[in-house]
């Protein structure tokens, strides 16, 4: 459903991204760990048609992103790390207003799936205020709600679960791995190796824009040679450019 | 962005030295329309400088992300207001005494006053500043301690644009030119009737004024000392009343900020004319055009802009309905006709300055959310003509209402009226165009405040390429116009060669205006798809 071929990314002497090649099957919910600045942002910007690659291709559902920018974004939700959304609309309106974008066209439909959406995400009192007035967590539900709202076959997510409650996360977790099994692709960068290790099935780690391991996480766990919990195993095939080489990139 | 600010300091030093030049030529009244003039433009600083300051101390003393850091700390809530404070009065003036400088050195050059003027001018001014300031400060304090300060922004400039737009027709309607024609008043008592501005002893500006002008005209310096001391007790006593007023209500309205975050949006209205005006496109373009009116009228910074610009409208007519005509020496016909054109330029002019306010940050307005329409399947294309869309139809409406009424005001030949409403019906596309376009070149997605994007070098560009655009149909247009005129006029004919001349200018402007709608757009779409 998602693959990456030799994507690259330059900022002028800094190469974020360095000949990235990744395949994810249909239906995964797909981790990608990293230390800060390792390139996990920029390859989700690519992905999701906001960053244009220096060289490589994208290819979702089978077609490439610089061919068919509009056909791809069709089949993908977004969800940044930051919530950055219009703040003089309300909830619902702002649901309406990416339903326009994504010509969701039968008026009746929409509004039923955005009342669910909004009530899944517990967002219902606040519908009619503006989004001036949310908290962090609550802008960030409202961009989960936008993104879920076109059924994409694939979800990009950078950071889901900051400045969420523990009900919150626990709520995203649960929505990620229904949607994974309802044959939903989830591309999903984050921090918290917990949250990877309960719910993803396939992890990559990326440092200093390369991959240096892909597996589940006993896979992972065997290549660092570790016999311990996810962080152990990221702290040490992290630890070193050394290591991070020898690592063996058999499961990609 | 200097040499801009150089030319304009330029500009109003020179227009201020030749307008007291002229008075000092003017016998009797020349002196005293001098000192009135002095009277009315420190009131007028005075005035905008209060507005300034409850502008700037709401952000700077209840709105301001840092200030959370700053009452944490452990010091006094004096030291914290009176921080605060000061910086308020550096942010909010410096830019009136840097536009204020200019005509008073005209003052000093013209007047050529002893060395005690320009004492006088620095300290007065930073009094005057300071009690203004004080003044600012104390009427946000009063009024976030009623309003949240959240609203209190929105009623302040709400209040403050009905004020402008009230006080600009109002000045405009007095007809001050009449002032330096005393012809046209009946007796001589009318006319020092029509001198006396709202002016009081108990004014600060008032105080200037005396004391300045003891130097200027070289009267007694005691009158001086004593408005001195007047004006540095208020400003003593102010800063005191600020600090008592600070300790009792600043703290309690700075929590109150805080917690009046929560607001329910206004809808029904929106709803209608968001349904209305979205009808013809189709759903993408109409969801964009709807999330833009909503977010238009719900910004109370931009809404109440339109406020200003009816009283422009207002005013710019009015103007045409005043002109003294009949006391040119030119024949009645010409000139009005003259003038008919000349207006297509003029009104070209406007819209370019309306465009720089409302149509160029049109793309930066999307503001950090832009990932939102760059991650949809909406392509970049489709979204900035979406924008030009949006703005097209009220521009047109705006430059033909400017355009049909001056020229039924003037009551030019149809021949003129169709001409102009065509040329400004085609350049309306234009300025729209290279408003969108521009405005996507030069892209500020990270703005605090959406009128910053006008005053930056982008919106700088815009207006010299729009003014420029006007410019060039009016000069291309002029040759023939006189031409068909002319010929209507004296009932001639019009020569063949004359006619291939007319037919090559109207095509260049026709072209001129095909390639500012495209070439802006093109250039636009371009820059935007680079923008990460």
């Amino acid at each position: 459903m998602i693959k990456l071929i030799h994507l690259t990314k330059t900022y002028r002497e800094l190469r974020a991204v360095d000949d990235l090649n990744l395949e994810v099957k249909e239906g995964t919910l797909f981790g990608f760990l990293g230390p800060n600045g390792a390139g996990k942002t920029t390859t989700i910007k690519m992905m999701a048609g906001v960053l244009k690659p220096t060289s490589g291709s994208v290819l979702i559902n089978g077609m490439d992103l610089a061919e068919e920018p509009e056909r791809v974004k069709k089949c993908i939700g977004f969800i940044p790390d930051r919530p950055y959304l219009y703040e003089k609309l309300t909830g619902a309106e702002f649901l309406k207003f990416i339903a326009g974008l994504y010509a969701m066209d039968h008026a009746s439909s929409v509004q039923t799936r955005i009342q669910d959406l909004l009530e899944l995400f517990d967002l219902t009192h606040w519908r009619d205020e503006l989004i001036e007035s949310y908290s962090h967590g609550m802008k960030q539900r409202l961009v989960m709600c936008s993104a879920l709202l076109p059924q994409p076959k694939v979800l990009i997510v950078d950071e889901p679960m900051v400045g969420l409650d523990p009900r919150g996360a626990r709520l995203v977790k649960d929505i990620f791995v229904e949607e994974s099994l309802k044959k939903t692709t989830i591309f999903m960068s984050t921090h918290s190796l917990e949250v990877a290790a309960e719910v993803c099935r396939e992890i990559a780690i990326i440092q200093a824009g390369k991959i240096i391991a892909r597996g589940s996480s006993e896979e992972l766990r065997k290549a660092a040679g570790v016999d311990g919990s996810l962080e152990s195993v990221f702290l040490k095939l992290t630890e070193g450019k050394r290591i991070a080489h020898a690592t063996p990139l058999s499961a990609s | 962005m200097l040499v801009v600010g150089l030319a304009f300091w330029a500009l109003l030093f020179g227009l201020s030295f030749r307008v007291l030049k002229y008075f000092q030529s003017v016998e009797v009244i020349g002196e005293l329309l001098a000192h009135h003039l002095l009277g009315m433009i420190l009131m007028v600083f005075f005035s905008l400088l209060i507005f300034s300051h409850i502008i700037a101390a709401l952000s700077n003393l209840y709105l301001s992300s840092d200030l959370e850091l700053c009452h944490a700390c452990p010091a006094r809530l004096e030291e914290v207001f009176l921080s605060r404070a000061i910086y308020t009065v550096i942010d909010s003036s410096w830019m009136v005494i840097v536009f204020g400088l200019p005509v008073m050195m005209a003052y000093g050059v013209v007047f050529k006053p002893g060395f005690g003027f320009y004492v006088s001018l620095s300290h007065m001014g930073l009094g005057v500043t300071l009690i203004a300031g004080s003044l600012g400060i104390l009427i946000t304090m009063i009024l976030v301690r009623i309003f949240p300060a959240q609203r209190t922004r929105d009623v302040t400039l709400l209040l403050g644009v009905c004020g402008l737009g009230a006080l600009y027709m109002m000045f405009r309607l007095l007809r001050p030119e009449r002032l330096v024609d005393p012809d046209a008043f009946f007796t001589i008592a009318q006319y020092m009737a029509a001198l006396q501005g709202p002016d009081s002893p108990y004014l600060p500006t008032h105080w200037m004024t005396e004391t300045l002008w003891a130097y200027l005209s070289r009267s007694s310096e005691k009158e001086a000392l004593f408005q001195s001391s007047l004006l540095w007790s208020t400003v003593g006593a102010l800063t005191v009343i600020n600090v008592w007023v600070a300790e009792a209500i600043y703290f309690s309205g700075f929590s109150k900020a805080q917690e009046a975050k929560r607001r329910r949006a206004g809808k029904r209205l929106l709803d209608f004319l968001g349904a209305l005006i979205k009808r013809p496109f189709s759903t993408e373009l109409g969801a964009i055009i709807d999330k833009d009116l909503r977010a238009f009228f719900r910004d109370n910074t931009q809404w109440s802009q339109l406020l200003l610009l009816g009283a422009l409208v207002v005013v710019y007519v009015y103007n045409f309905s005043v002109l003294p005509l009949d006391k040119s020496p030119i024949r009645i016909e010409f000139l009005q006709n003259e003038i008919a054109f000349f207006n297509v330029g003029l009104a070209g002019f406007v819209l370019s300055a309306v465009s720089v306010r409302f149509i160029f940050p049109a793309v930066s307005s999307e503001g950090p959310a832009f990932w939102i329409v760059q991650s949809s399947p909406v392509p970049l294309k489709r979204f900035l003509w979406t924008k030009f869309a949006f703005y097209l139809f009220p521009m047109l409406v705006l430059g033909e209402v400017l355009i049909v009424l001056t020229n039924h005001l003037l009551e030019v030949t149809p021949f003129m009226m169709a001409l102009s409403t065509g040329t400004m019906f085609l350049a309306v596309f234009g300025i729209v165009a290279l408003g969108v376009g521009m405005g996507a070149m030069y892209p500020n997605f990270n703005h605090q405040n959406i009128a910053q994007v006008a005053t930056g070098f982008g919106g700088l560009m815009f207006m010299i390429h729009s003014a420029a655009f006007v410019a060039f149909i009016v000069v291309l247009e002029a040759g023939p116009v006189y031409v068909l005129f002319m010929a209507d006029l004296r009932g001639a004919a019009v020569s063949g060669w004359q006619w291939v001349l007319i037919a090559l200018c109207f095509s260049a402007v026709l072209f001129l205006m095909t390639a500012a709608v495209y070439k802006p757009m093109k250039m636009g779409l371009k820059a935007l798809s680079r923008c990460e």
